[in-house]
Parts: C-alpha cells; structure tokens; sequence
C-alpha cells in the first residue's frame, strides 16, 4: 500500500470488475435486442417513432421534462403504476430499443409517462395541459409554447407541436414476447 | 462556538510556530508504525480482524444464495422476480403426462416385478400388458398404485397370490400419473392418460391406509368386461 | 524541519507552494456554492409557487434544477475537493509544487468549461441523464483540466520523502483516478456513441454512484481520516482495518448502481446483484465508523470535537456519511425500495450524502487550511456560528423532510408535496453559505492589505 502503481492498478481493477460485471456483460445481453412480434408472423414491436415525435423529444429534452417524470411502469409487485391504471402491464427492455435516449428518469413529481399517450384522447386535451396550470398541480403552465392570435384562440408553436406528438407516441398498449397486455 | 475560535487560533499559532510540518510527518509516522504492528505476531491477536474474516464469508455466502434465487436465471428477458409466479397462477395448469418420464419411473418402481415387458412373471407376478385391471376405470390402477394390494388374484386366467406394496406413497402426484398413464398406454394398452389432479383427489380421499384386499378393490371398482 | 519555512513566517513553505491553485479552487468554490445556493431558493420557489419565473423556457423548472444540480457537484464540490486534495497530500507527502501554473490552467479550463455547459444548459441544449446534461462537446474539455487541475496529489505521492503512507492518501490517489475514467466511459457510451435501450439507464446508474461515492465521498473521507487524526492528536483507533476499508469501499461502491434501478426494465439479475453490492458496503461503513468514532470518542473526545470549528464539521459529516450509507443499505432492500423509489425519500438519501456528508467535511477542512494559507485569521466568529448552525438546520431540514414526504408517499396516486419546508431550508443554506463566502473572502482578500495581517 505504498507503492503508487499498485494502489492505481488495485483501483482500477475495482473499476474494470464493475465495469465488465455490469456493463460489459450487460450489453452483451441488452445489446442485441431487435424489434420482436408478440406472436408468431404478429407485427414488429416496438413501433417506429414518427419523425415528429423524436424532434418532440428534443423538446422534452430541453425543457427538462426527465426531472419530473418518469418513462417506466414498475412491475405489479411493486408500487401501484398498474394498479391505477397507468399501464396494462411492466415495461420491459426492448419498449426502448429505438430511442436515441432513453428517459427512465428517478424521481416522480408527476405522473410516469411511458404509457401516457395511450392515456389521453385527443391533441387538444395534451395541448390545455401544457398551455394552462391543472388545479392542484405543482406542472406549471408552459405559455411560451403557445402564441394568441387576435381573436383570443391560441396557437400551438412548433416547439408544442412536435411536443405533444412525442408524448402522443409513449405507449405500451402492445404485448412483447417478455409481457403481455392484461387482458 | 466563540471559544472554538480561540480554540481554531491556538491551533493556528502553534502550527505558525513550525509544528505543522512536523507533526504532519508524525502522524503519518505514527500511523505507518500502526500499519506495520499488525504484522508482528507479538502484539497479540486481535479479535476484530477474525470477527471481519466471519462477516465477510457471511456475505459471501449471503450473496451466492441471494444471487441464486433472485437473478431470475440470469436471462435478459426477467425483469421482475415475481413474473413466473404470476404467470404460473394465471390460469388453470394443465397437466400433460410425460410418458417418457413414466416409463423411466416404471423401470425403476416396478419392471423389477412386472417386467419391463409388462408381462410379469408367471406364477409369481401378474401381467399389466392385456389385462383389464390397469384399463378402464382409472381410480383402481391409482389406487393400488398408491395403497397396494395383497390378496388372491386372477388375471387373465391364472392365479397370483399378490403382495403389492403402496410405491405411489414415496412418489408425488405427477410421478404416479406419468407411470399410470404409461402402464395405461404401453404393450398394446390402450386407455386415457390419468392427471395429477386426479392422483391428488384419490390420495386425499383414501388418506394413509394400507393395503388394499382384491375384494374390496372389485367391489368398488369391477373389471371393465371388454 | 525550519528551512521548510519561508520568511513570510506565518505560512509554510508547502503552503505557499499551492498557494496561487488553492486560492483559485477555494474561490471558484465559493463562487459556485453562491450560484447553487440562489438557484437552490429558485427551485424550492418554483415548487411551492409553480407560475414563478413560468415565462420564459430558461426558467423551466427542469433547467433550473439540472444547473444547480450540476453548479453544485461540479462548481463548489469537485473545485472545493481539488483544493483539499491538493493541500492535504502535499501537507502529508511535504510536497513544494513547483510549476503551480499547471493546476491553475486546470482549474481555469475547469470553470470556464463547465460556465459554457451550463449556459448551454439554460439555453436549452442539456442531455436527460443526471450529471452528464451538460453538451457532450464539454466533456473532454472537463476531463482534460481535470487532469491538470487533480494530477498534482499522485505526483506529490510518488515523490514524497519517506516511504510512509496515510490512509489519507490512498483515498485521494483513488478517487483522482477514479472521475476521468467513469467520465470517459460513461460519455462514450451515453453520448458519443449511445448503447441501446436500457443499456443507457444502466451505464448512466454505473457513472453516477462512481461519481457521488468515490470521487466525492472518496476525497471527503480522505479529509475526514485527515483532520480527525490530526485535530484531536490521536492515531486512528483501528487503523490496521483502514486498508480493508479502503478497498471494500471502492470495490462494492462501484458495483451499487443497479440498486438505484430496482423495479427498472433491466435484467433481475443485475439489480440484484447491485443489491448485493449494496449490502457489503457494510463492511467499509462499520470499519470507517469504528476508525471515525472509535478515534474521538473515547476520553471526553467529542465534546472537544464540538469545541473544534473544523472537527465539528468534520464530525457532522463523519456522522453524515455512516446514516447515509447505512440509509442506502436499507433502502436497497426490494421490499423497502419498492415503497419509496420515486419519492422524495431518494432526495433526502442524495442530499445527506452530498451536502450532510461531503459539504460538511469541506467546509470544516476549509476551517483549517485557510488561515494556513493565508497567514490572516477569520475574520468574524460570529458568521462561522452562524454558518454552522444554519447549514446544519437547513440540511437537516431538507433531509427529515425529504424522508418523511418520501415515506408518506407509498401507496398514495397523487403528487402533492409540501414545499414549504424545503424553501425554508434553501433560504436557511443560502444565509449560511453567504455567512461562509464572506468569511472566506475575507481572508482570501487578507493578504492584499498588510495592515490585516496578524503578527505573532
């Protein structure tokens, strides 16, 4: 322990070990997931992104949605994301396979989003509420992605528009060979 | 906290007078010497460091049998431990008897008897192959199987004094309905594969009883006439 | 030993070797934790009044929080731990730097780099992984003034005169090594050339425990194993466990970041194998505690500790680190971790870790090494009383709250927080780290003004 390359070399095998335990071995197996049909012939899931949708993440990106919401639904042993309706079952590896950045997020001071456009009904309903601040909410209104016309209406911005197409495009409403939709 | 800082400042004036640099270079001194006693066997033996060695093979034991039974087969489709459970009691289990694994099981359990051929041996034990006591109604076949049976029988024209033991009782469910169903199904037999629900059902009903007489197993269960 | 002194006579000549670095990370610490701290009262504003500053997109609580985040590790932590490591090997290994324009290049990169990324941050360019927001074009610049700005420690340890060590020191070699190293792989494998899927969540868990636990907690315990033994006068209690310490730190702290992802979509195994690693960082923790605790405690020794400005934080920090990592052991349980992922509580756990634990021991460490620095006192006892006491209060606010909020969240659907007492304790940290800045500037400013200067 006085030698200074051998305390280097001892931290670095530390490191090296994590590394190749976690990391390497992990990609080994995470690394070579491909789209996959619930059944045999079924179509390929995950779906492609639309083109809109991934500007809309860089959007998402940008304005830091990550810090509040979440892009997973815990397994139905733990914690309630299924039991209220959030998802009809866990999320698994390959939902993720085409994002160019997957989102996991840590922290919940909204609702988990990765099944959210499976949620909503309409354009209109993710557009209000982004635009105006739901009662007892602690989200913020994001006025700035809306311009008002002259007669009072407002106006999506490019940015709102691309937005609400990524969020649109969080689903798992399909089964995947790992999970199937509850029935 | 003010007389911390005076305190601080003593501190600090004696370390202005020149004591800092060298009292840096005792403590590392000091703690090198430390280092080093602990190699020498005359300073005694320390309990600390066994009671480390103990707590470690602890975890590591700990951590190979946590590991076995929570890394879901080490498969990178398993995200959540409880998953199989879940789907093991999503639905009601069918059961499909192995008749492979039956016939495995009925070399072992009872080919020293009846024969691999299902023959048996003549004069002392009675055939399976052809004779109507494992055919037909099933519940006879599990019973004995599970419960034995001693007594004068007759099969297919002549006469065993049998002494069955209960083999079902040393095997489960499953394994009784895989070496039924194959006993049911080998040598030209031909009659429906049993299930483990119904071996289960019948253990339960007849509890821990011995063996069965051939009176009382025909009364409740006549052979089947062809 | 009194040539090693120069004829400035009240500091050092190994102090004054540093000096011109040591100044430079101290006072862009300062200037960071300023920075933090507004952007800390702004956050806890925005929880509890959510149309605050809503106007514009610089403002969006994301950014906001992510720039505070970031202005807190990188700025105030990580400037203020190239300071201590720096003084404390070159203290111990009695190491004179000679070419000091090289950490001071460093340092200056350093900052002026992480000022561009963070303005890229508040302009909206920021990547959704925790630490790495910042442009990916940022992080061979930090990674390269990192070397010149931390290299100094190794080589003030290759070249010292005896061949004695202070368990000190490994800490210090090790969490040098360890920043480029996770930096580098974790940005090659998030940003220059993405993994796929969750494979990002799992390197992203990976870098990030790295960073908190050994390069922060790794240099902090440096100080903690430093001034302990140096202010109370006493040799570490069990130091013969301070190896085994040392290496079962580092080698099951590296492997606990899975055990941030239970419940994620990543293989079972590998959380449960960063479960495990969770659980043996109970060895380091006892052994740390029993050197810590079993150092001070005996004759009366804490109650002198109190007395002590520096061990008094250091204390606080000590004390810190054990129920923070104990914490992280618990919370590491799937049963527990199950109830409490996504709340607050793994705020509460966060913020022990790096403001109880590492912010402490800075703080009480710059205690020590300023007046040695400068050769001027601190100027006002009342704002160090001040200071301790309002960080103490505002992070023990923060974390019983965060805990407590965190908790009572567990089976409940919506999303109400308190933010009351969050905002209270931002405000509390931002009295007491202007009570600090003042008191530190004062002295930095010192030499400038003979006439403030303290003869002897």
């Amino acid at each position: 322990m006085k030698n200074l390359n051998l305390i280097l070399a001892g931290v670095f095998f530390t490191l090296a070990a994590s590394f190749g335990g976690l990391l390497l071995s992990g990609q080994v197996q995470l690394g070579q997931l491909n789209r996959a049909p619930a059944e045999e012939g079924g179509p390929l899931f995950p779906p492609k992104e639309p083109g809109l949708a991934i500007q809309g993440r860089q959007v998402y990106l940008s304005l830091g949605c990550v810090t509040c919401h979440t892009q997973q639904v815990r397994p139905a042993g733990q914690g309630n994301d299924i039991a209220r309706g959030w998802a009809q079952r866990p999320s698994v590896a390959r939902d993720y396979i085409l994002q160019s950045q997957v989102l996991l997020g840590n922290r919940r001071l909204g609702p988990d989003l990765v099944n959210y456009g499976a949620r909503v009904k309409s354009d209109d309903e993710v557009h209000a509420h982004l635009r105006t601040s739901m009662p007892g909410s602690v989200m913020p209104a994001y006025g700035f992605l809306y311009t008002q016309s002259k007669d009072g209406s407002f106006r999506p911005t490019e940015d709102a528009v691309a937005l609400v197409a990524y969020l649109k495009s969080l689903k798992i409403d399909y089964s995947s060979p790992e999970a199937k939709q509850k029935q | 906290m003010t007389d911390s800082h005076s305190s601080n400042n003593h501190s600090q004036r004696s370390s202005h007078e020149g004591s800092e640099g060298s009292s840096d270079s005792r403590l590392v001194e000091a703690h090198s010497q430390l280092a080093k006693n602990k190699e020498e066997p005359s300073e005694g033996f320390s309990s600390l460091p066994i009671v480390i060695v103990f707590l470690f093979c602890g975890f590591g034991f700990w951590a190979g049998v946590y590991l076995t039974r929570n890394a879901g087969g080490f498969s990178a489709n398993t995200f959540d431990l409880d998953a199989p459970r879940l789907v093991a009691d999503s639905g009601p289990k069918v059961f499909e008897a192995d008749l492979a694994k039956g016939e495995k099981l009925f070399i072992q359990q009872c080919a020293a008897c009846h024969q691999a051929n299902g023959l048996g041996v003549p004069g002392a034990f009675p055939p399976l192959a052809g004779s109507p006591w494992p055919l037909g109604n099933d519940e006879r076949i599990i019973k004995i199987v599970l419960a034995g049976l001693a007594g004068e029988i007759e099969v297919k024209g002549a006469k065993y004094v049998g002494n069955m033991p209960n083999i079902g009782a040393g095997l489960n469910d499953a394994q009784v309905a895989n070496i039924v169903s194959y006993v049911r199904s080998a040598w030209g037999n031909n009659a429906e594969a049993v299930t483990d629900v119904k071996v289960k059902d019948i253990r339960k009903a007849i509890g821990g009883r011995g063996q069965y007489s051939p009176k009382e197993i025909l009364d409740a269960h006549p052979l089947e006439t062809k | 030993m009194s040539q090693a002194y120069s004829s400035r006579g009240s500091v050092s000549r190994i102090d004054a070797s540093i000096s011109v670095p040591v100044r430079l990370f101290i006072f862009s610490s300062l200037v960071w934790l300023l920075v933090a701290s507004v952007l800390g009262v702004i956050v806890a504003l925005k929880l509890q009044v959510p149309s605050f500053m809503g106007e514009c997109p610089w403002f969006t609580y994301g950014r906001i929080e992510t720039l505070q985040r970031n202005a807190f590790i990188y700025g105030w932590a990580s400037n203020a731990l190239f300071a201590l490591n720096l003084w404390i090997m070159s203290s111990l290994a009695r190491f004179e730097l000679k070419s000091s324009w090289l950490p001071v290049l460093g340092g200056a990169v350093w900052n002026l780099t992480l000022t561009y990324g963070l303005v890229q941050v508040l302009l909206g360019q920021l990547n959704g992984f925790a630490l790495l927001e910042m442009p990916k074009e940022v992080a061979p610049a930090l990674v390269v003034a990192f070397v010149f700005a931390a290299l100094w420690p190794a080589v003030a340890f290759a070249r010292r005169p005896t061949g004695n060590v202070f368990v000190s020191q490994w800490y210090i070699i090790g969490a040098t090594f360890v920043f480029p190293v996770i930096t580098v792989v974790a940005q090659l494998m998030l940003l220059w050339c993405p993994t796929l899927g969750v494979m990002q969540a799992l390197v992203h868990s990976w870098f990030y425990q790295n960073l908190i636990l050994l390069w922060l907690g790794g240099s902090a315990l440096s100080a903690v194993y430093y001034f302990i033994a140096k202010e109370s006068g006493r040799t570490i209690s069990a130091y013969y466990l301070a190896t085994v310490g040392f290496w079962t730190y580092f080698l099951f702290a590296s492997w606990t970041g899975p055990a941030t992802l239970l419940g994620s979509p990543i293989p079972v195994w590998v959380q449960s194998v960063g479960v495990i690693a969770s659980l043996m960082m109970l060895v380091p923790i006892v052994i740390t505690a029993v050197n810590f605790f079993g150092t001070l405690a005996p004759r009366n020794g804490i109650a002198q500790s109190w007395n002590n400005t520096t061990l008094r934080f250091v204390l606080v920090g000590a004390v810190s680190f054990t129920l923070a990592a104990l914490l992280n052991v618990v919370s590491s349980t799937r049963s527990l971790n199950a109830l409490v992922r996504f709340t607050e509580f793994a705020q509460a756990q966060e913020h022990l870790t790096v403001y109880s634990f590492v912010s402490m021991v800075i703080f009480g460490a710059a205690y020590y090494i300023l007046p040695r620095l400068t050769g001027a006192f601190w100027p006002s006892a009342k704002l160090v009383y001040l200071h301790f006491w309002s960080c103490a209060a505002g992070s023990l606010l923060l974390v019983v709250t965060g805990l407590t909020q965190g908790w009572a969240a567990h089976g409940r659907t919506d999303f109400a927080v308190s933010a009351a007492p969050g905002l209270l304790a931002a405000v509390l940290l931002l009295v007491g780290h202007f009570a600090f800045a003042l008191n530190a500037l004062g002295m930095l400013t010192a030499e400038n003004a003979p006439s403030n200067r303290r003869a002897y």
